[in-house]
Parts: structure tokens; sequence; C-alpha cells
């Protein structure tokens, strides 16, 4: 068989595997620096800082345990956060994320490296990103080869769906989980490949990372078990299939009781009970597979199958009796809410009010994963046509996670690994193909071609020049047919190292298969080639744009191309930890919450740890009530100010007007008779200006976010630059509180609520007075009491 | 001094006429099996201002004429909870009262009302007795939870003496069909069994899944997206946003991509002919480059400040 191109003859084996291998550890490094690199646009473009909200309670958290150390983190007790209620810290989180970093911070410590804490935190996620690298070269290298383990770790390195959630500064617990994921994958596969207990308990102690890392552990707690179950039902249940699961499950789950926010959760509730399901189940399916092997009478063997599915029966029918009485928690509303999409909206609208929990349009996908969402069914396709254990592994996480990622952009970064992976396989599949020099023999040699070796990697072998003359691309290689011979002979053991034995199997029963000439490569090749640039490119391009603004800092470009900050968030936030006493504490919507906490460190009534309901509603009842009503609220809570964010002057549409109507819902689901979301519109339409409806206009938020607004425009119309609406000229007034500060652009805007009156007057009443109005005689005194309450 | 004198002469009068008024609003609401047809003068008596009761009453336009089809639907939930309702306790039953009013049998209580749409609930509190309530409006239920009737009940539970003793009715029908297509399943089962032990039956689906899914069908199916939008275009304007329609396309787009990547792959080597061969390679590459071109317009169409394009 003739080669499509020569190559080197005269290298061992040897040689050929060393360059291999090394050029591989090169790769990888690269690819692992190309992961860093890329996210550190954040820095570059800012600074380093952390982003977004929820990494300043981790940054926050991780300070507490750097400073004073682990105990001191475990038992910490924050009482400035859900004031009056406090936060018991150590209890309520993941601490996987705190603590890699704290156990990073100190060794760099030990060795006299003074690294500043913050800069840990928001170095790791970049960091983990390359082990990320590094996981889903091992576990797609189990899927296929070498080769599709490296395009696997380029894809995930720097593709958009991950780096949304690690770039530089992004310090949340998904920054760690990915790695773990992959990681805790790879060791099941191994454990099941090699059914060994030391790779289950591998996997068992990756597992337990996991769950103390990340909430998203469920994944794999449903993952491992469903695979499990469909080996089990394709009749592939093996002894290395109930070591790994068996390994796995008593290790992992014993530690992941551990975790005291986990605590008895894998005994008790819903989500867990799939594992614990299948263990059973593979318990008596190992003990039926026993007896079986001992015992040959046919009666006998027939009441064992029968006593195996009664058992199986009985235990399926004591976890659903258990459910019912109440011993087992039912699904929560979060795992509940991704199968029945409706349900969130409906019971529990703090949930659906996140905007990372909105389901995902198909932009989205292709943004996030451009040419690898087609590769990916075509991979899928690949794993079918071998179908080994693992490839069963593939096609469950790539149904799952494409429907998980459809309901929630969120779970997106679920989805993004598999979608490497199988890219990855059918990328590397056809590039094997194309860059194999073996040259098919021609149609009409059939009789002699079914002499040859029949293993589709054979490479060509002198035995059989004859063949080849007809083709014209095998003619100019005839000069080089002595080279190109024993090449043939090299390349052929690097392929066949390099291509899995299963495809080997598989081409061997389909006769010769290759491509001829030099074109079709180089057109198949360069197709490839162009789509893979175009993917850097795109993911550049996205990483940039979108995925590295850390929010808390905003950029605008001017209308000469320059760039603007705006640092309004900080600005405020620094202006309260400078004015405002310690134990001043500040309302805002829960959004806020972690970073008033973080950067102007002081106490607020709710923050992004949505764990109490009814108090989240006070806020929003406080926010949408008039201002009469909202003070007393405020009093009892002893609220000194109040932060509001309002865009629009600059039009930045993610302000608290916009998130207004999740407010009104969120109040109303806890009283329903005095806020009513149908009230804030007029008309069934959301409007700001003079056509607002009165609750509207009365509501405090309302007030507050358009206290003054008018007279920035000297008289004329004021424009609301987010809604496009006219705001009337003559703005609301304020009794009960009182502006203390507002942002250079108008962004964040604080309220200081008023003391009582000196003279022990209604509020209302004595700023009327003082602005020389005549006091109407209505019923003030009751609102008095009220506040005394 | 004059007028406690004369409310006290009044008294008598208005207690027996209001007797009278409650015992005519149980006669009627038991004579429509708990829920009471309203019409102008009925209303007016349901809803007076002096009374020791509470009411739900549900306007609604049944006509066909009125085309009102949020109507129809809603109708059944709220006689279901008003049923439901007539299994009450006796004493508290008498206490509330569910009606309903239809636009054909008093559009003049539609104008005093100024209800300018169909259907609405409206839940008068008592305003005197030892129930009354301080406030006087009546409070409107939002829709905002569908036509359902489990909904309905717990949000009118909260102005009963009593909650609702409403239960979703057991679905007889549907169990039926379940327990009859038993058999018919495992009649089935028999025939199929070979596809099913099949991979690639289980492949063609999981790939169908899988496009579909990355295609946006779950936001299609959870935001209720129309299949086009106005004037028929099925694009819709935003990066957030899409329509029926473009789930069909992006998965075809995708399939097709997808397609040509495995026809390279796994069909083409197989072809033993080299002009064939070369053929197919030629179409598939420039398939895959064209689809792919199509695919990354469409994507400019949804986010235009995409930098970047192929051919076209």
């Amino acid at each position: 068989m003739p080669a499509a191109y020569p190559l080197p003859s005269d290298l061992s084996p040897v040689t050929v595997a060393n360059t291999a291998s090394l050029l591989r550890i090169i790769a990888l490094a690269l690819i692992s620096g190309a992961a860093i690199a890329s996210r550190l646009f954040a820095v570059i473009n800012f600074e380093s800082i952390i982003h977004e909200f929820d990494p300043w309670f981790n940054y926050r958290a991780t300070k507490v345990l750097a400073s004073q150390g682990f105990y001191e983190f475990w038992n910490w007790f924050d009482p400035t956060a859900w004031y009056p209620l406090g936060r018991v810290v150590g209890g309520t989180i993941y601490p996987g994320l705190m603590a890699t970093s704290g156990v990073i911070y100190n060794l760099l410590h030990a060795l006299n490296l003074p690294v500043d804490i913050r800069n840990v935190c928001v170095l790791l996620a970049p960091g983990f990103s390359a082990l990320t690298a590094w996981a889903t070269y091992m576990f797609t290298k189990e899927m296929k080869d070498e080769s599709a383990g490296l395009l696997a770790a380029a894809f995930i390195g720097i593709v958009p769906g991950y780096i949304s959630r690690s770039v530089a500064g992004s310090y949340d617990n998904e920054a760690i989980a990915i790695f773990l994921l992959m990681f805790t994958f790879f060791a099941w596969i191994k454990a099941l490949k090699q059914g060994s207990a030391f790779w289950g308990t591998i996997t068992a102690v990756f597992y337990f990372y996991m769950v103390a890392a990340w909430g998203g552990y469920a994944f794999i707690t449903n993952m491992i078990p469903l695979h499990a179950l469909v080996l089990l039902l394709m009749g592939r249940f093996t002894g290395r299939l109930y070591v790994a699961y068996s390994s796995w499950y008593a290790i992992g789950t014993l530690s992941s009781m551990q975790v005291p926010f986990v605590g008895f959760q894998p005994v008790r509730t819903s989500e867990h009970m799939a594992a614990l399901g299948v263990f059973g189940l593979l318990q008596i399916v190992a003990f039926g597979q026993l007896v079986r092997a001992h015992v040959s009478s046919k009666q006998f063997q027939e009441l064992l199958l029968a006593a195996v599915i009664s058992l199986g029966l009985i235990g399926f029918f004591g976890i659903v009796g258990l459910t019912y009485k109440g011993w087992i928690a039912p699904w929560t509303g979060r795992f509940y809410s991704l199968w029945d999409t409706g349900y969130a909206k409906k019971y529990i609208p703090i949930i659906a009010s996140v905007s990372e929990h909105q389901p995902t349009a198909w932009p989205s996908f292709f943004m996030d994963l451009h040419f690898l969402i087609f590769l990916f069914p075509a991979g899928v396709v690949m794993c079918f046509r071998t179908l080994r254990d693992e490839h069963i592994f593939v096609i469950i996480y790539a149904v799952v996670a494409s429907y998980f990622a459809g309901v929630m952009v969120r779970l997106m970064l679920t989805l993004t690994p598999v979608v490497c992976v199988s890219a990855a396989v059918a990328l590397s599949s056809l590039m094997d193909t194309y860059l194999d020099p073996t040259e098919p023999s021609v149609e009409d040699d059939k009789s002699e071609s079914s002499n040859t070796p029949s293993t589709g990697t054979s490479a060509s072998r002198p035995a059989t020049p004859a063949t080849s003359k007809k083709t014209k691309k095998n003619k100019e290689k005839e000069k080089e047919k002595e080279a190109s011979a024993s090449a043939g002979s090299v390349l052929s053991e690097l392929v066949s190292n390099v291509t899995s034995s299963a495809v080997a199997a598989k081409s061997a029963t389909t006769a010769e298969r290759g491509v001829f000439g030099m074109d079709t490569r180089l057109v198949v090749l360069l197709n490839s080639l162009g789509l893979l640039l175009f993917f850097v490119v795109h993911c550049t391009w996205v990483t940039s744009n979108a995925y590295s603004s850390p929010s808390v800092v905003l950029s605008s470009t001017s209308s000469d191309g320059g760039k603007n900050l705006i640092d309004d968030f900080r600005e405020a936030y620094h202006w309260l930890r400078q004015n405002t006493a310690e134990d001043a504490v500040v309302m805002s919507w829960w959004d806020y919450g972690y970073q008033i906490a973080g950067m102007a460190d002081r106490p607020t009534l709710v923050d992004n740890n949505t764990w109490n309901n009814t108090h989240i509603a006070t806020v929003g009842k406080a926010m949408s009530s008039p201002e009469d009503i909202a003070y007393p609220i405020l009093r009892k809570h002893d609220v000194s100010y109040v932060l509001i964010i309002f865009g629009g002057l600059i039009g930045y549409s993610g302000d608290d007007i916009n998130k207004f109507l999740w407010m009104v819902r969120i109040a109303q689901g806890v009283w329903p008779d005095e806020i009513q979301e149908p009230n804030y519109f007029n008309r069934g339409e959301y409007r700001v200006d003079s056509e607002a409806s009165p609750a509207m206009r009365d509501s405090l938020m309302y007030k507050m976010s358009y206290y003054r607004f008018a007279e920035l425009f000297g008289g004329q119309q004021p424009v609301d630059r987010v809604r496009g609406q006219h705001v009337p000229v003559q703005g609301p007034t304020l009794d009960y509180l009182e502006e203390a500060y507002t942002t250079e652009n108008w962004i964040v805007r604080i309220y200081e609520v008023k003391k009582d009156d000196v003279l022990g007057r209604d509020l209302k009443i004595a700023n009327a007075f003082n602005q020389g109005k005549k006091r109407k005689r209505t019923k003030p005194m009751s609102r008095r009491k009220a506040i005394g309450a | 001094m004059l007028w406690p004198l004369l409310a006290l002469s009044l008294f008598p009068l208005s207690l027996a006429a209001q007797k009278s008024v409650h015992e005519q609003l149980v006669d009627l609401a038991a004579a429509g099996n708990g829920l009471i047809q309203l019409n102008e003068q009925t209303y007016d008596l349901l809803a007076s201002p002096k009374r020791d009761w509470s009411a739900a009453v549900h306007f609604t336009a049944l006509h066909p004429q009125r085309r009102c089809a949020p109507c129809k639907e809603f109708e059944p939930a709220f006689t279901a909870v008003a049923k439901a309702w007539a299994n009450a306790p006796k004493d508290q039953r008498d206490k509330h009262f569910f009606a309903t009013l239809d636009f054909d049998d008093g559009p003049a209580v539609f104008q005093k009302l100024g209800m300018s749409s169909a259907p609405g609930v409206h839940v008068y509190p008592p305003t005197d007795g030892p129930n009354a309530s301080a406030k006087k409006a009546p409070f409107k239920y939002d829709f905002q939870n569908g036509f359902e009737a489990g909904p309905l009940a717990e949000q009118l539970s909260v102005h009963t003496p009593i909650p609702i003793p409403y239960k979703a009715p057991f679905n007889w029908a549907r169990a039926g069909s379940i327990v009859s297509l038993i058999p018919i399943i495992t009649l089935i089962f028999r025939f199929i069994k070979p596809a099913l032990q099949n991979r690639w039956v289980w492949a063609a689906g999981t790939i169908a899944t899988s496009l579909v899914m990355t295609s946006g069908y779950m936001f299609t199916r959870i935001r209720g997206a129309p299949y086009t939008g106005p004037n028929g275009a099925w694009i819709a304007q935003g990066y957030q946003n899409q329509y029926g329609q473009e789930v069909q396309v992006i998965a075809m787009v995708y399939g097709i991509l997808a397609g040509s990547f495995l026809m390279l792959t796994v069909v083409t080597p197989r072809q033993l002919s080299p002009t064939r061969q070369r053929t197919q390679v030629y179409l598939w590459t420039t398939v895959n480059f064209l689809v792919f071109s199509i695919l990354v317009s469409l994507f400019r169409v949804k986010n235009p400040g995409y930098p970047f394009k192929l051919i076209l």
C-alpha cells in the first residue's frame, strides 16, 4: 500500500515514542499557559480585583481564614449579615474554595513568598483552569487517545463557556469545581475500567473535595449512579463495576457527610437516593451472580431470580415509603425546578429572579461553545460506534447536560466539559483519517487488497507496490518509494499506538479504508485548521469583550473611542466605610449585600445567601410601599441607610427599577394583601413616567430613584435613559429619608433614614411645618405609635 | 339626637331585611349547587353594603358572541372551587358565597364597576358582624398563576372563614387510559424490542435530543415563545430571545454540520473509487464551510456587535 506523502525513515520506534511524549508535555504546558493567559484580560483591562457579588463573600471569608486560622473560620458567626439575625458562616457554606486558597496562601508564606491573600483569590480560578485542562486531557485519553486528549484540553482551556465562570477575579465555587468534576469523572472511568478499589477511593476523595467545594456536586451524585444503572440494564454488570461503584459510594458518602453544610443529607434527601438505590441494587445483583455461580439447580436459580427482584422492589418501595412518611426529604425546590420548569416562578420567585437561572436561547450556546456545539453531536456518534463502558458515560452526560444547559444559563458550565470532550473525539477522528498517509488500493484491485493484512492502520508495505500505479499522485511518490516504505512502518507503529484498539478492531472488520491523494487531505485539514483558528479568534474576542468585566467597575467607550471607567460602586462603598458609624445598618436589595459587607464593611439586612425568604420579602415590602408604611419597617430593623442602584442617568440597565418587579413579587408572596403586582402596572405597562401607576409613584424605590433627578436637566423634561421614558419635571419628595450621598454617575444613591422628630411629631408633619404649610387635621397619631412598637 | 333614634327605629327592620337577604342567598347557593348565578338584582343583594358574609364573585362573558376564550378556560376552575366550598361544614359555608355574573345578565354591573375585561374574580369582605374586615375594597384575583383551580382555591382561602376544602380531582380518565395502555405497550415492546437493542436507535434519539436542546428548545418551552413573530419574521431580535422556528432551523444547521463531519470521517474513507471519493470530500467540505458561514451570519443577526464573518 502506498503512502500519500513521505515520512522520515531513519527513526527508531523509541525515538518516535519519546518525541511524542515530549511534544505532549510541551503541548499541555502551552495549553495551560493559554488557559491562564486568556483569563487575565480582566486584570489587564481593569485591575486585580474581586468580581461580581458572591466572590466578595468568598473573599471576605477567605480573609478570615487566612488571618485567624481554620478553627476561627469554622466557628465563625457573622453578626453583621442578615441583621438582626446573623449568620453561622461555618455551617452554611461550602468551605472547599476558601480552604484551597488558605492552603495556597500558607504554603506560599511558608516559602517566604509574601503574596497578598487578594492576589491568591484573584488568580485561583485561572490557575485551576490549567488543572482543568489537564484533567480533561486525562479523561479524553480514556475515551479515545492522547491526541484527542490534547484537543479536548485545548478546547476547554479557552472555551468561553468555561471562561465565563473562571476569569481572574471570579473567585467563586465554580472556579475549582469544574476541575474537581472532571477529575472525579476521570477517576471514576479509570476505576470502572480497571475494577480498582484504589481508583474508586480516589474518585471518592475527589468527590469529597467536590462536595466541600460546590453545591453542584449533586450532579456527580446522580451521574455516576445513572451510568452504573444504564450499564446494569445493558447487561454489562461486571465485578469491575461492582468494585468501583461500591468503593466510591461507601467512602464518598461517608466523607461527604463530614461537610457541615451537607451533614446527613446524603441519607435524608431525595437527591441522593438514586446513589443509594443503585448501591443497593448492585449488592443484590452481585449477590445473585455469586449464588448463581455456586448453585446448579435450575429451580433454585428461578427462585433466586424471584428473590432478587422482590428484594429490589422492597428496597424501592421502602425508599418511597420513607419519603412519604417524611423521613427522606423530597426534592428541594432548586432541584425540582430543573424538571418542572414552571415550578420556580410559581413558588420560589427568588430563584426565578436570578438572571443566571433563566433558560438559554441558542445564541448563548453558540457564543459560549462556537464550533464545538456542532462537533459535539458528531463526537457522540463516534462514542456510539465503539460503545465501550466509558463511552456510555459520555453519552449519558451529553443528554443530561444539554437538557440542563437549556433550562438554565448557569448550567452551561456543566455542559461545556462534555462538549469539549466529544468535540475533541470527533475532530481527532477526522484528523486521524486525513493525516494518516496510508492510501488504500484502488477499486479494481479488490482481490489483492483482501490479501493484505486487514488492519486499517497497517501502513504501506513494500510487498504491494504494484497496486498503486494508477493514481497519479502515486506516480510522484514512486521516486521515494523506498523511503516511504520504511517510513511507513515507523508511522504504522506510531499510528497504531495512537489510534485506540477499538478503532483498529472496527476498521479491521471493514477491510480497506483510507483517503486517496494529497489534495483531499489538504482541503479537509485546511478547513479544520480554519475552524480551529476561527475558534481561537472567537474565544479571544468573547473573553475580552463579554466575560472580563468585573461588574464592580464598569467601562464605557466614549465617542472618540477612549475608554471611561465608571467606578461608582466602589465610590459609594468607600463613602459608607469612611462616613458612617461602624454599626450603621445598610438596607439594599439582596444583590448588593455581599458587596456592602465586603467593601463597605457594614451590617446588611439581606445578602446573596438568600436563605430567609421572609427577610428578603420584608426588604421588598419596604422598597415597594409608600414612605409612611416603609418607615416603621426601616426603624424596626434599625436601618440607618438605604442604598439603591439607579442607572437612569447613564443608562445602566441592571438597576433597581428594573429589578423592582421582583421585589414586588417576592413581597407579594408573603403579604398578598398589602402588595399586589398589578398595582404597579398602568394598563399592563411598566412605566416610570407621568403615566406611572399610583402605587409605583408612591413606592419608596421610585421616590429614591428619581429624587432630585429633574434638577439635572435644568427645567427640561428629564429622560430616563434605561427605560427611555420622560420622567415628570416635578420630581418626588421625601419626608422620612434624606439623601446622604449620590455617586458621580448617579449609579449608587444612598439615603439616610431620619431619626424621630425631636418634638415627637410625625416627620411628614414636621416637614410640612418647616416648609410653612398649614397642618392638616388628619390622623397622624396612629402612625407615631407604630414607630414606637 | 335624631340620628340614633332613627337608627334604632330602623334597626329591626334592617335586621329582618338582612336576614332574609342572607337566607335568600343561602337558598340561591343551595339551588346552584354552591354557585349563585347572579343578575343585576341578586348582585345588589350579594354586594349589599351591610353584609356579614363574604363573597367571591366571578365576572365572565360566556356567550359565544363575546368571544372570550379565557372566560371559557377559567370557568370550570371557578365552578370546581365553588363546588368544593359546598362541602364545607354548614355553619361556615353560609358565611361565604361563590357567585358568577355573566356580562349578558348584568352589563350595568360591569359598567358600574368599570370592568373592561373578563374574566375577573372579586372577593367582597364582610362589612358587618363579628368578621367585619377593615378593608372595604374588594380583593381582585390576578391570574398570574394561570387559570387553574389549585392556585385559585389557595388564594381565595385567605379570604374565606375556613380554607376551601378543594382537592384537585383525581383524573380517572387519564388513569384509565394509562392502565389500558400497559398491555398495549407490552405488546408493542415485544415488536420493537430489537429496535430498542439497536444502538443506532438510541444514537438517533441522543443526537436528536442534544441538537434540539442546544438550539434553545427549552427556552421556547419555558418562555412560551411564539413559533414566528409578527409579519412572518422568524428570527427574534435580540441576543436573549428566539422564536420556535429558530429552534428548527438551528437544529437543522447543527445537524448538517455534524453530519458533514461524520461523512468525512466515517463514510468517505470507505469509498473505494478515487474520483468518487474526491467528489465526496470536496462536496462535504464545501457544505461544511458554507453552512458554517450561514450559521455565523445568523449569529450576527442575533448579536449585531459580533465582528467576524465568513464569506456571507
